[in-house]
């Protein structure tokens, strides 16, 4: 029979403090689920993240309100973020004109921003906009010993050309987070090929951090929380000791882990999606459901500690009183 | 007591065109649709028609095809995709926010005139009648719980649309 103590230690092995506190129905303070670390060394800092606004056109929107907030709470970090990542959706209907303003209230931070597109960015113009306000939707740069990495994760095959859609059309079936018309996203080929020769001079040690606006494994396909071509990016990314992948889009907490990537979702700024019917690996990690009443409830930003062994410590930034406690004090990543 | 003739006469009248009139009514049902089994499978067929019409209008209501509801551009689908967590099934329950036991209808009114900043439905309206057959038709199978809930519930899962899996795979199993 086991000590409490030998409990105790097999529990706080990485990876199973979640699972056996869900099983046996306790909570045991701040996850541990973290992987080993990495022989690389990493300069300490910290970044934060921010997505999913959708803001639309009217002047004095409530959601300009909401980023405006995730702004200053970021700016009143402390210490700050060497930079902050946007994980797409900026825009509810791709306009130039929300682009613009998304890009007006985040350029009130105080340090460097990065982008990558979401569905709502994209669909009107197929990125036109979005590519003039943002640049490319996908690169790689190098952070006091971390390379991080930013992939256009919605990519659907052609399904308005045959049907004769207008550019609206084909906005608005993107939209829709159900639509059974889109079909499955992807990074597709011409991505995956660029991370491959990304990637190819690095070594198995190197600490990588890959964004992308969907998950990169198979959540609920049917709103899209997934990525379909996930398999081959995993694979590619393979060679590293181990990566952390954060995406938008699910407008929620949550956390996985396949083979050598942890991966992390993200809270928005503009409505919570509830949790489809599935089980997760992770069920401790879900928010409170949120209160409709409460304007800004489930909802706010988020920050990322990494350490000199590439270990991270995720901490979810909510507006209101909203995590669990198993996430409330941060977790490892 | 006893009748006379002419309260048996009387009594007879009224009996004779009370059968005529409900004789009347009986027609004009049958002609609308019978009420009894067994049902023709055509008869069938059309009660399913007129379901589906109303839950397909009440789909494209839920996603914003009435600008009335809405005068901030959100739709009940920004936060209920496939009717997640609207819960019909534990309706009537307790309202925090009004402060009493409402119907399923009342929350629809309460999300289109709060978050979405609309005008609200008429009640008895073909179209609410059609936003709850949305819901519900989505839950259907469903237990009926009224009362709280606590935990976030998601509908059914349809099985619909191409590229998606017929079930959702889980947990990070990939096709």
């Amino acid at each position: 029979m086991l000590s409490r103590r030998d409990f105790l230690t097999i529990s706080g092995r990485a990876g199973l403090t979640t699972l056996v506190a869900s099983a046996v129905g306790i909570n045991l303070g701040l996850v541990q689920v973290g992987r080993a670390a990495t022989s690389s060394k990493v300069t300490p800092f910290r970044f934060a993240i921010l997505t999913d606004a959708h803001l639309f056109s009217m002047p004095d929107h409530k959601f300009d309100v909401f980023l405006a907030s995730a702004v200053d709470q970021v700016n009143k970090t402390t210490p700050l973020p060497d930079f902050v990542m946007y994980l797409g959706d900026i825009a509810q209907n791709g306009r130039a004109d929300q682009l613009d303003k998304g890009k007006r209230i985040l350029s009130k931070l105080t340090m460097p921003l990065h982008f990558i597109p979401g569905e709502h960015d994209w669909y009107l113009d197929m990125g036109e906009a979005w590519r003039g306000h943002f640049g490319k939707p996908t690169w790689s740069f190098d952070h006091k010993g971390v390379h991080f990495i930013g992939m256009n994760s919605i990519l659907v095959r052609d399904f308005w050309t045959a049907a004769g859609m207008t550019p609206k059309q084909r906005m608005d079936t993107m939209e829709m987070l159900e639509s059974p018309i889109c079909g499955p996203w992807g990074v597709r080929e011409e991505q995956l090929e660029w991370l491959k020769n990304d990637v190819k001079k690095l070594g198995a040690e190197t600490p990588v951090v890959v964004f992308t606006h969907s998950p990169l494994w198979d959540y609920y396909p049917r709103w899209n929380f997934q990525t379909e071509d996930a398999p081959q990016i995993r694979e590619i990314l393979g060679k590293f000791e181990r990566f952390m992948s954060f995406h938008g889009h699910v407008h929620q907490t949550v956390y996985n882990k396949i083979g050598n990537m942890s991966s992390v979702g993200t809270l928005s700024t503009s409505w919570p999606w509830p949790y489809p019917d599935v089980p997760l690996p992770y069920p401790d990690m879900r928010m409170n459901r949120s209160d409709p009443a409460l304007v800004m409830d489930g909802l706010g930003g988020q920050h990322i500690d990494l350490e000199a062994n590439f270990q991270g410590t995720m901490h979810y930034d909510p507006f209101g009183d909203m995590l669990k406690p198993a996430i409330k004090s941060g977790f490892k990543v | 007591m006893k009748f006379s003739n002419r309260d048996r006469f009387l009594a007879g009248l009224v009996a004779v065109s009370s059968l005529g009139a409900l004789g009347a009514l009986g027609l004009l049902a049958v002609q609308a649709t019978s009420a009894h089994e067994p049902y023709t499978k055509e008869e069938l067929a059309s009660q399913e028609k007129e379901l589906l019409a109303a839950v397909d209008h009440g789909r494209d209501l839920w996603h914003g095809s009435n600008p009335s509801m809405s005068s901030n551009g959100l739709a009940c689908g920004n936060c209920h995709p496939d009717a997640a967590a609207s819960n019909p099934q534990t309706f009537p329950k307790w309202q925090a926010d009004l402060g009493r036991v409402i119907a399923l209808r009342d929350m629809i009114n309460w999300c289109i005139t709060t978050p979405q900043a609309g005008k609200p439905l008429d009640v008895n309206s073909y179209d609410m009648i059609s936003m709850e057959a949305y819901a519900f038709y989505l839950y259907r199978g469903k237990q009926i719980s009224p009362g709280l809930a606590t935990e976030q519930t998601s509908p059914v899962v349809i099985k619909s649309g191409p590229g998606y899996p017929k079930k959702p795979s889980g947990i990070g199993v990939d096709k």
